[in-house]
């Protein structure tokens, strides 16, 4: 058992989102001149699938490859319809409804498992159990028991992510110093307060991994769930406009949910984390 | 109000028989049949070998681990302990100011005299600049202190400390002892202090409890005669005081033989104290 938050397998979908990583040796490199060329090359890659996407796209079939142009008509149509809004606002209800029972359900139940030994003898199967099981088989599961529904796309995306939210959860629990548990009982703190001024916060940098985890599998699988089996989202959206040939509006979709994680990571979550881990700054 | 330092006021903590055997610990008891008693206002300091147990007693009587054998009884139920770590223990999630509060918080005392009383603390450690910092922003020795002021903040009944001076530089150790030692003699705190530093003992303490190596007994208790006004100036120009010394020293050396003296037991041995000076 390291001490390191769990990455699980999700690592691949959250990496994408990962956090400032620690300052390498060779950081101190980096001088302002140095970094501004690296803004610029960036940039210059950016502007570079840009331009790829536009040749290709005049090369290959509007239905194929759509340029920037038309995905970008496609978008200020599905606005002014209302089909943007309402689709986004559908899959983002179902994504964070998700999160929230994860959140919820996982922060207790994982510090329960972490402090008792008959807890995690008693779930370490079912743990097992969600974290392989392939999510095609719980969407199968899920339109058996639930049908094609809302519901089904929370279900499926809770039992994705609940795994990974509470094996890091589980794991802070265990992380914690018995030395400060043990300051706080030598000066009288009653359990209540050894739970809230000392657990808690030593679980919170897990919790924030846990949390961008559980964030990185819910997008992925609440998508993956509307295609499936939803009636309104943009999963679902994809999926009617595929049937269709409507390849920009894909295009439109797929950028659409880029650009929303983004402002979601930048906009919310690294706020939330720096707040909660600000004890940690230098200055 | 008992006079201060005097060894036979009423006990406040009582010792008695302690014994301490970890499980899955092979080597056999950590505490071998303990006894004292330790006088309201008294300063006792606990010096012994590494490992010998000493850290085992503090925790015993802050009541973090029980005792395998035997009783731990303080006077009252309503005595206030504080407990100073070797490593200063501090949360990190929280600033000094509130590190330092965290003890008063479970008095349930108000707000106001928390506070009051946290920033009282930190003067006396010199780090009322640093309230606002947070642990790792601080070097070690500052920490040991915050840690220190969340103990003194209390004024408590019985204050337990555990080597709370190894990791500070002389200078600040020096300041340190001499501002605790006019804070113990000031308040009616019962100190209980584990050492290995037979000077700061003897700086401090009323009385000297020597452990033997594991398992730890309790060798001999050596009165200090210096009395409640002491600097470690005037320490230094007293003649008992490197006699004193010598005889620490002989009796913390490594033991040859590890058959208990003749007579045996620990309760015994609590009540042969030793004159001060004699040979």
């Amino acid at each position: 058992m390291t001490a390191a938050p769990t990455q699980g397998l999700a690592a691949g979908a959250a990496g994408a989102m990962a956090g400032p990583t620690p300052p390498s040796p060779r950081s101190d490199r980096y001088r302002p001149r140095r970094r501004a060329w690296r803004g610029a090359r960036i940039a210059l890659s950016a502007l570079l699938l840009i331009g790829l996407w536009w040749l290709g796209s005049r090369v290959y079939a509007n239905y194929i490859l759509p340029g920037p142009p038309t995905v970008w008509h496609s978008f200020t149509d599905a606005v002014s319809r209302g089909a943007w809004t309402a689709n986004i606002g559908a899959t983002l209800l179902h994504m964070f409804a998700a999160v929230a029972i994860i959140l919820l359900v996982g922060l207790p139940v994982g510090i329960v498992i972490g402090r008792s030994v008959i807890a995690e003898d008693l779930t370490r199967v079912w743990l097992v159990f969600l974290q392989t099981v392939p999510t095609v088989v719980l969407i199968a599961i899920a339109l058996i028991f639930i049908g094609a529904n809302t519901r089904s796309v929370v279900a499926v995306t809770v039992a994705s992510g609940l795994a990974y939210f509470l094996l890091n959860v589980i794991q802070g629990t265990r992380a914690i110093d018995r030395d400060l548990v043990d300051m706080a009982k030598a000066y009288g703190a009653k359990e209540r307060v050894v739970m809230r001024s000392v657990l808690l916060p030593s679980v919170v940098p897990y919790f924030l991994a846990g949390s961008r985890i559980t964030l990185g599998v819910a997008w992925q699988v609440t998508l993956f769930a509307e295609y499936l089996m939803g009636s309104n989202g943009v999963g679902f959206q994809v999926s009617t406009a595929i049937k269709l040939l409507d390849t920009a509006s894909v295009f439109m979709w797929g950028l659409s949910i880029v650009v929303l994680t983004l402002l979601f990571e930048y906009g919310a979550f690294r706020p939330v984390e720096a707040y909660l881990t600000r004890h940690t700054r230098r200055g | 109000m008992t006079a201060v330092g005097a060894p036979n006021a009423a006990p406040l903590v009582r010792i008695d028989h302690v014994w301490k055997q970890f499980r899955k610990d092979a080597g056999g008891p950590v505490l071998h049949d303990v006894s004292l008693t330790v006088g309201r206002g008294e300063f006792v300091a606990i010096i012994g070998p590494s490992g010998c147990g000493k850290s085992t007693l503090l925790n015993i009587l802050a009541r973090l681990t029980d005792a395998t054998r035997g009783e731990v009884t303080l006077a009252s139920t309503q005595i206030r302990v504080a407990y100073v770590f070797q490593g200063p223990r501090l949360l990190p999630w929280r600033t000094v100011r509130r590190n330092v509060e965290f003890g008063l918080e479970q008095t349930g005392a108000a707000r106001r005299e928390v506070r009051d009383r946290a920033a009282t603390a930190l003067r006396l450690v010199h780090l009322e600049e640093h309230v606002a910092k947070y642990p790792h922003q601080l070097s070690g020795g500052m920490q040991q202190r915050v840690a220190l002021a969340r103990g003194l903040a209390l004024e408590p009944d019985l204050l337990l400390m555990d080597e709370p001076f190894g990791s500070l530089d002389a200078l600040t150790r020096g300041y340190l002892q001499e501002e605790l030692l006019s804070l113990v003699r000031r308040t009616d705190s019962t100190t209980m202090l584990v050492t290995h530093d037979i000077d700061e003992a003897l700086l401090l303490a009323d009385r000297v409890v020597v452990m033997s190596n594991r398992p730890a007994r309790v060798k001999e208790i050596v009165d200090v005669p210096f009395g409640g006004d002491r600097s470690l100036d005037r320490l230094i120009s007293d003649p008992r005081y490197p006699q004193l010394r010598t005889r620490l020293r002989e009796l913390l050396r490594p033991e040859v033989s590890d058959a208990p003296p003749d007579g045996g037991g620990g309760s015994e041995l609590d009540r042969q104290r030793v004159a001060a000076g004699e040979p």
